[in-house]
């Protein structure tokens, strides 16, 4: 068997030839991060929000290109997922968005920190990460029903907002219901109070108010009580 | 004990055992939240208790290799500590800089780097701290009347920890860079510098409770942290899969990933087969089963559980998942906790002339908190599994699949409560033995040290 002086030799030798292939490996990796398109988008605005990110331990709940602490929702793709008017409306008031779901501490954050934060999402969220986080392989596909009957066409508010938890002729999200047949179910005016105050119609729900003006409201309504 | 100012080390373990309270305390908090119990939110949201636990984790555990360290390094030395005055310098302001920074995280004031969260201002105070004891170890070390491996080997452990601790004081702008650095801290520290002041502290409990010749012992340590560095250093690849880097990591990080368990099983076969070698029984069995238990544990946790996720094909589902939480908590429970509890077991009624060895309370320690981390461990592993097909196999939305899985944290909290008993028991020990006295001093003799008494 081995001597105690081989045994020292085979932990220094192997200790050495390993710590010198890491640095080599290291000073690959970082010229290739800096010289990928990644790093010519890293703007002050993204900086700015990696600061906001760290400065309140937003990793002690969530993730982030899979790391955190698997609390809250894997951030990583959350820009593509739900979009910047969604996140913004989010941040300014988390618990309104999930209404006696988990909760989230509000921040006061201001408008322009808001945007920061939203930039740095955005950024990660172009990252190459080789393939993660993975796309489900099951997912079954929301039923398609003829959406072109409506003859409103579709606010820009819905595109913002309403797609992140409702889908519509198969995109979109599918926390909430599929809102194809909608106006089937719901007249106008009972759509129009449901936006309104969602908890006050159906105490409960996971619903939230949205803080939408009263001409939003109207558009969204026509438009979504035409879907039959 | 030998040495008067091995009594230091009590000290140490003495704050280890508080800071280890504080921690489950917190680990509670979130346990009842992930059940829908969050009735604390509005003083300590998710963020702060995570905080809070992990890093008072990190915290005890380096107080417990401190004491460790001043316990066995007079002894292994021959000499006493270089400076006993700075020694309680250092671990007054260690504890100062961890409750500063613990009281900061209820403030929102913290660096937000998982596991790095101690704010930048106190990670120079953490630097001044460390240098201290290294310091003080380090003149022990060589002013000492020998040079022992296994001295050595925990010494360059410290050493490599506290150098390991400032790529993380870097600032970067890109979170694939951040990332790849902090991974230099906290991986090397986990599966690299740390193990080598584990491999230190169990050889030298291995050599004082079997008996087994030091050369034998110590040869094998150098093969166990020689593979630990070979196999763990380009390890931390299997950090860098998915976070932007060149591809190459999934190849150099999954191969090397596959070859971190031989470490470990080295580990747990090395203590195993010296434990029979043994020619006599050592009187504080609790110890001995400390000992093993540490090293066939982290085999299980480190080892196996690391092995289970780390491949590139199932890190890319299980990363960032429940997964983590189940192989993280039993592999610092088998390596690093456990073999701080081993040090403290065995030191104890050397620094206090009590021999409490091998009472009720100590095995039923031993016991239940071994079979609550287990639970433990079970508990996030099926919550985990569940979380990764529901979530990354159907898409289903993150919040639905956590009320899926919300039943799988009652019998985590339930598993706690049983590894809390077991943790209660050993401190009520710890109580029982009393503050170390100097009547003590030379009581190697009547514990039945076995190389100790074979020696004089």
């Amino acid at each position: 068997m081995l001597t105690k002086f081989q045994a020292k030799l085979f932990f220094l030798v192997g200790t050495f030839l390993f710590s010198a292939v890491f640095l080599m490996l290291t000073y690959d990796s970082l010229k290739y991060v800096y010289s990928s398109p990644s790093s010519r988008t890293l703007s002050e605005e993204v900086i700015r929000g990696k600061e906001l990110w760290e400065k309140n331990n937003c990793m002690g709940c969530h993730t982030i290109l899979g790391e955190g602490a698997y609390y809250a929702p894997e951030l990583t793709k959350v820009y593509e997922r739900r979009g910047p008017e969604w996140i913004r409306v989010f941040l300014k008031d988390p618990e309104a968005m999930y209404p006696g779901e988990r909760k989230m501490v509000k921040y006061d954050f201001s408008e322009s920190q808001i945007s920061d934060i939203i930039a740095f999402l955005k950024w990660n969220g172009e990252l190459d990460l080789k393939g993660f986080p993975p796309k489900p392989e099951y997912k079954t596909s929301t039923q398609i029903v003829n959406s072109e009957s409506a003859s409103v066409t579709q606010p820009e508010k819905f595109k913002q907002i309403c797609t992140a938890c409702h889908s519509v002729a198969g995109s979109g999200g599918n926390v909430g219901p599929a809102l194809d047949s909608v106006g089937k179910k719901y007249d106008l005016a009972y759509l129009q109070n449901w936006l309104k105050d969602p908890q006050k119609v159906k105490p409960g729900t996971a619903m939230p108010k949205l803080p939408l003006t009263d001409s939003e409201i109207k558009d969204l309504s026509s438009y979504l009580s035409q879907l039959k | 004990m030998k040495y008067k100012s091995q009594k230091i080390a009590y000290w140490f373990f003495a704050t280890c055992m508080l800071l280890l309270s504080l921690q489950i305390i917190y680990g509670f908090v979130m346990g009842f939240a992930r059940m829908g119990f969050d009735v604390l939110h509005d003083w300590i949201p998710f963020n702060a208790a995570r905080a809070t636990h992990t890093n008072l984790l990190v915290v005890w555990l380096l107080t417990g290799f401190m004491g460790a360290a001043h316990y066995i390094i007079p002894d292994e030395s021959d000499r006493e500590i270089y400076s006993e005055k700075l020694a309680y310098i250092q671990l007054i302001s260690l504890i100062l800089v961890g409750v500063v920074s613990i009281i900061g995280f209820h403030f929102n004031i913290w660096e937000g780097r998982k596991f790095l969260e101690i704010p930048r201002p106190l990670d120079y105070l953490v630097v001044v701290n460390v240098l201290l004891f290294l310091f003080n170890i380090g003149m022990t070390v060589w002013k000492g009347k020998r040079y022992t491996t296994t001295a050595l080997v925990l010494y360059f452990g410290l050493f490599s920890a506290a150098l390991l601790y400032l790529p993380g004081m870097i600032q970067f702008n890109s979170q694939t860079v951040d990332s790849y650095f902090r991974w230099w801290v906290v991986h090397l520290w986990v599966e690299g510098v740390w193990e080598l002041i584990m491999g230190g502290i169990l050889s030298f409990l291995l050599i004082k409770l079997t008996g087994v010749d030091r050369e034998v012992i110590e040869k094998w340590l150098y093969v166990i942290v020689g593979l630990t560095f070979l196999s763990g250093i380009l390890g931390t690849g299997h950090h860098y899969y998915y976070i932007g880097v060149p591809e190459y990591w999934k190849w150099v990080g999954g191969f090397f990933s596959m070859l971190e368990p031989l470490a470990f099983l080295a580990m747990a076969m090395f203590a195993i087969s010296m434990y029979r070698k043994s020619g006599r029984n050592h009187p504080n069995t609790i110890a001995l089963f400390w000992t093993i238990g540490s090293a066939v544990m982290s085999f299980v946790g480190a080892g196996f559980l690391g092995f289970a996720h780390t491949l590139p094909q199932v890190n890319l589902y299980t990363h960032g998942t429940l997964i983590t939480a189940m192989h993280g908590h039993l592999a610092f429970w088998g390596a690093y906790a456990m073999i701080v509890f081993a040090i403290l077991t065995y030191a104890m009624p050397l620094l206090t002339g009590r021999k409490l060895w091998n009472n009720p309370t100590g095995l039923f320690a031993f016991w239940a908190s071994n079979i609550g981390m287990l639970g433990m461990t079970g508990a996030f592993a099926v919550a985990g599994i569940a979380q990764v097909y529901l979530e990354r196999k159907l898409g289903l939305d993150f919040l639905t699949v956590q009320k899926e899985i919300q039943v799988h944290f009652l019998g985590l909290v339930l598993a706690a409560l049983v590894f809390t008993a077991g943790i209660i028991a050993f401190i009520i020990n710890f109580i029982r033995f009393g503050t170390p006295t100097d009547e003590a001093l030379g009581a190697e003799q009547a514990s039945g040290d076995i190389s100790l008494a074979r020696r004089s």
